[in-house]
């Protein structure tokens, strides 16, 4: 019995217009995992391949143990979902859902609920059309945190909302840890969320997996240096470098595989490295697009 | 199967269209009340009204129960829960049905005792009630239908136009039919073959369209 | 006792090192005894509303420093060393000096100058504190 909560093997689905590619993802049971990518990557179509709502070309897929999307429905028992796209009956009261979903799944946590809708200023009486944007988002996850489902599937699940909303929700996320044994695969373009409370990063873009790792491990490979270059020196070439930006006598060189003896390679090239810095989640989101975008082109 | 999903999703329907529904039998209940009285024209309105009431809501119902669920996007909310898509299809068909057939049957069953009430009105009336009433019952099944398996709001209204543009022409024929019209007048209703041809007709014009549409829902393999 | 943890989206260090840094104050301070337990990882991670592996990260490299010690099973406490919260706050003076003498040379100041600059420090915070 593998300790994996999600399995994708292989994975390859075709549009139109638009291609996955070979998808190999795993999320470690007991781990957050943040997908990201830009618009149109594939995190949607990732994500639907996962809960079964879509049915790969070739490739396996395993969630919660059971092979998707053959065993959508028990493999659904345990799982929560909730996509950008969702949504809730209008002219029904966010109470009216609370039991709808109460009277499917036998698990539902009333006090938590009664919880979730104080934290998150609801109020249950109110009907779904009443409701702001993000009131409608923070109301959509309720209903599929007070479940507490093993596992939970997000689309998007901060865009769109307002600082406070976001930093509601993050909140309840990461309390779903507490739980060693309960899971969580979310995809969102807000690299600030995904790098504060993400176990796992995987970076998706034009179909295709660029990069699958522990969070930290990532971050650390990442350093953007800044060099002092003395007139007619050319800067060497290095491996683990994917680019070097110069004007003039300063240049910005980013490394995605950083090894502390690059310094001393510069330096021995007659280069003074001024300061090694470490990169932000969104800073590497946007060198890993460019390079991407300029193999594609190359 | 997952039986208990399938019912909670039925019920979920008829909560949902609880309005629509109650308000085509408050809207019969007019028409009926009028049928009551002496006067001709308050006749003549009222069975017009049970009638366009029915076809109103024959025509609706697909579209706000199958067709809305998707446009609006609350198809999202449903594929979240333990259901395939064939366990879907098979409640979207019980639910819109059954909402149709309450206050059509409730309709038929009022305006026939009203005939047999009155004594005004010979009973040779009632097997064109009858035919008359298994009108709209058909229409419905064919926009259903096409609801149920285009999943195309396009598909949908051009089903609902060609049924609703049918009614006048096929009631036009059906009273100038000497073999229909001769016994309005009977004291007691007539069973003629041409009477008992066209009711079995709708009955399993009705079954076949379902049938079908039950079929072509059963072999679903993707919500999408 | 998680009261008070600040991890700040301007501050340009990672996340770990923000936690370690201030779990290192508190021990410094006497807010956290020698020997006293401290949260587990999930629990922080939870509190601090970040990932566990950040929070596991900060005390994998904290236990390798050895302000922490974490049993299996037990969960974690600061070390039962004396005189460790002194010993941080040295060790906090020594990081401020050499980034102080990286900076000189950046500069071009040489370590024998970088004295009388330390001595025109010493008198401008003289001058503020007699102002105040």
């Amino acid at each position: 019995m593998s300790d994996l909560a999600i399995e994708l093997a292989g994975v390859g689905k075709k549009y139109p217009y638009f291609a996955l590619d070979n998808i190999h993802l795993e999320v470690p049971q007991g781990q957050i995992m943040g997908l990201i990518g830009p618009n149109g990557a594939g995190k949607s179509t990732t994500i639907r391949i996962v809960m079964g709502l879509v049915q790969q070309d070739h490739g396996e897929v395993r969630v919660l143990g059971r092979s998707m999307p053959a065993e959508q429905i028990a493999a659904k028992w345990d799982i929560g979902f909730a996509s950008e796209d969702m949504r809730l009956y209008e002219g029904m009261t966010l109470a009216w859902h609370m039991n709808f979903i109460r009277s499917i799944y036998a698990k539902w946590d009333a006090p938590y609920a009664q919880l979730l809708l104080k934290r998150f200023g609801l109020r249950a009486e109110q009907k779904i059309k009443g409701l702001s944007h993000g009131q409608r988002v923070k109301a959509t996850l309720l209903l599929v945190l007070a479940r507490r489902p093993r596992l939970l599937v997000l689309d998007e699940p901060t865009t769109g909302l307002d600082p406070v909303a976001r930093h509601e929700i993050l909140r309840e996320l990461t309390a779903v840890m507490t739980d060693e044994g309960r899971s969580i695969l979310f995809s969102s373009h807000n690299t600030q969320d995904v790098e504060q409370i993400s176990d796992q990063i995987t970076f998706i873009d034009r179909g295709r997996i660029i990069d699958s790792m522990d969070k930290e491990a990532y971050l650390d490979r990442w350093r953007r240096l800044r060099l002092e270059v003395p007139f007619g020196i050319a800067l060497p070439a290095l491996p683990g470098v994917i680019g070097i930006r110069q004007n003039g006598r300063l240049a910005v060189a980013t490394a995605n595989a950083f090894a502390p003896d690059m310094a001393n390679a510069y330096e021995s090239s007659g280069a003074r490295v001024q300061a090694i810095e470490t990169m932000t989640l969104e800073e590497i989101f946007v060198a890993n697009v460019e390079r991407s975008r300029e193999e594609v082109e190359a | 199967m997952n039986g208990g999903v399938i019912r909670i999703l039925i019920l979920k329907d008829w909560r949902l269209h609880r309005v629509q529904v109650l308000l085509s039998l408050a809207a019969g209940g007019v028409a009926l009340a009028l049928l009551q009285l002496r006067d001709e024209a308050a006749f003549l309105i009222g069975s017009v009204w049970l009638f366009v009431s029915l076809i109103v809501l024959g025509s609706m119902l697909p579209v706000s129960n199958v067709i809305n669920e998707r446009k609006k996007q609350s198809l999202a909310f449903i594929m979240s829960i333990p259901v395939s898509a064939v366990q879907y299809a098979v409640s979207k068909i019980i639910s819109t049905v059954g909402m149709f057939l309450v206050p059509w049957a409730v309709s038929a069953l009022a305006a026939t005792i009203l005939a047999l009430s009155r004594r005004d009105i010979p009973n040779g009336i009632i097997p064109f009630i009858l035919i008359l009433f298994g009108l709209p019952l058909v229409g419905f099944c064919v926009v259903a239908g096409a609801a149920l398996i285009t999943d195309s709001e396009g598909w949908t209204i051009a089903a609902t136009i060609v049924c609703n543009s049918s009614y006048g022409l096929i009631y036009y024929f059906l009273v100038r039919n000497p073999a229909i019209n001769g016994t309005f007048k009977s004291p007691v209703p007539v069973w003629s073959a041409a009477v008992l041809t066209i009711l079995a007709g709708e009955v399993l014009a009705a079954g076949l369209i379902l049938g079908i549409t039950f079929y072509l829902q059963s072999r679903k393999r993707e919500f999408v | 006792m998680t009261d008070g943890f600040l991890i700040s989206q301007s501050d340009k260090r990672p996340i770990y090192l923000q936690i370690m840094e201030q779990i290192k104050q508190r021990i410094a301070v006497g807010d956290w005894a020698e020997g006293q337990a401290i949260p587990s990882i999930r629990q922080l991670a939870v509190d601090l509303e970040v990932s566990v592996i950040t929070v596991k990260r900060a005390y994998l490299e904290l236990e390798r420093e050895g302000v922490i010690v974490t049993q299996q099973g037990k969960g974690s406490h600061v070390a039962s060393i004396p005189g460790l919260g002194l010993r941080l706050q040295e060790q906090e003076l020594e990081k401020h000096l050499e980034q102080a003498i990286r900076l000189a040379d950046l500069l071009g100041i040489r370590p024998e100058d970088l004295k009388a600059r330390l001595r025109e420090a010493e008198g401008r915070i003289k001058k503020e504190e007699e102002q105040v």
